[in-house]
């Protein structure tokens, strides 16, 4: 009998623990995009480590970025700089002006494109030896227009604009 | 029925044709033309144009055209030699490859821009004093 007792005692705190252990819901909303029909999954219990709520839904849809019709005139600045031993200030000017340009394209293609970034440090003996930061672009550049030009001081600067438009990416 | 003298004259006509044709066209040929040009540290480092006859004939169909005066000339080296800001920037809206490299060390920055014109065939038409000058695509 004082078993008995015991028993049925030690089942009830167990029971008890049982009942305080934290408990997480997940909810995962979905749509189907063909049906537009939304489809809301049983939520389910997952017992969590930490003990706090975790809620996973769908990242919201983003506006898009050219609409039906509408333009973008991206437009940037390029810098480029004549070499020491030129000839003349013509020719000074002329390669400027190239280089100028290839750098104005290269802004062009970092805005559309986007820039591949890879960074390295070396840390001997709890200090940086060496940091390195790559940056790589690569793309192809049509239709660019070259707004103003401008060339003071040994330095030629490039205005281009290029117009991106919904029709020349819709087929 | 047709008349001796009308015949002539159709015939005159089409020689007339023929005549005008020839002179406005003087001749026509295909051209391989490729760019490049690099840049290091924002200053003109090189730059290369490569034009040669092409040796085989290319397809596609011409699309945008840039005339150029030639001064009778069918050489079209010489020819883009004396209008070479002018089919730059013509080269520059077909359309370059941007290859860009830029690396910073220990706060020091070097960079790498190369701009290309991948090989593209080239139909040239040498008139009179013009040049015609289209990408085929």
């Amino acid at each position: 009998m004082k078993y008995s007792l015991l028993l049925i005692a030690f089942l009830g705190a167990g029971s008890l623990m049982a009942d305080e252990a934290p408990v997480s819901n997940i909810t995962i909303n979905c749509e189907n995009p063909k049906t537009g029909e939304t489809c809301q999954k049983s939520p389910t219990e997952v017992i969590d480590a930490t003990g706090m709520d975790t809620v996973v839904s769908d990242v919201p849809k983003k506006d898009a970025f050219l609409a039906k019709g509408a333009e973008v005139r991206i437009s940037v600045i390029g810098q480029g700089v004549a070499p020491m031993n030129t000839s003349s200030p013509a020719q000074a000017y002329a390669l400027a002006k190239r280089a100028a340009t290839a750098d104005a394209y290269r802004l062009l293609a970092e805005k559309v494109k986007g820039v591949r970034i890879d960074g390295q440090d070396l840390i001997k003996n709890m200090m940086v030896q060496r940091s390195t930061v790559r940056t790589t672009v690569q793309a192809m550049v049509k239709n660019a227009n070259v707004v103003e030009t401008t060339f003071k001081e040994g330095l030629c600067e490039v205005e281009m604009e290029i117009v991106l438009a919904h029709s020349q990416f819709s087929n | 029925m047709r008349s001796r003298d009308g015949n002539r004259l159709s015939a005159l006509s089409i020689f007339k044709l023929i005549f005008l044709f020839y002179s406005l066209a003087l001749s026509a040929g295909e051209y391989l033309i490729s760019y490049r040009y690099v840049t290091q540290n924002a200053i003109l480092y090189n730059e290369v144009l490569s034009i040669a006859k092409a040796m085989h004939k290319c397809t596609g169909t011409p699309s945008s055209t840039l005339i150029l005066e030639s001064d009778g000339s069918d050489n079209l080296n010489q020819i883009i030699s004396q209008n070479e800001d002018e089919f730059l920037s013509f080269i520059h809206a077909l359309g370059l490859d941007v290859k860009h490299s830029e690396i910073n060390t220990n706060l020091q920055n070097s960079s790498t821009t190369i701009l290309t014109l991948k090989t593209t065939c080239f139909k040239v038409n040498f008139n009179d004093n013009f040049a015609k000058i289209s990408p085929l695509n």
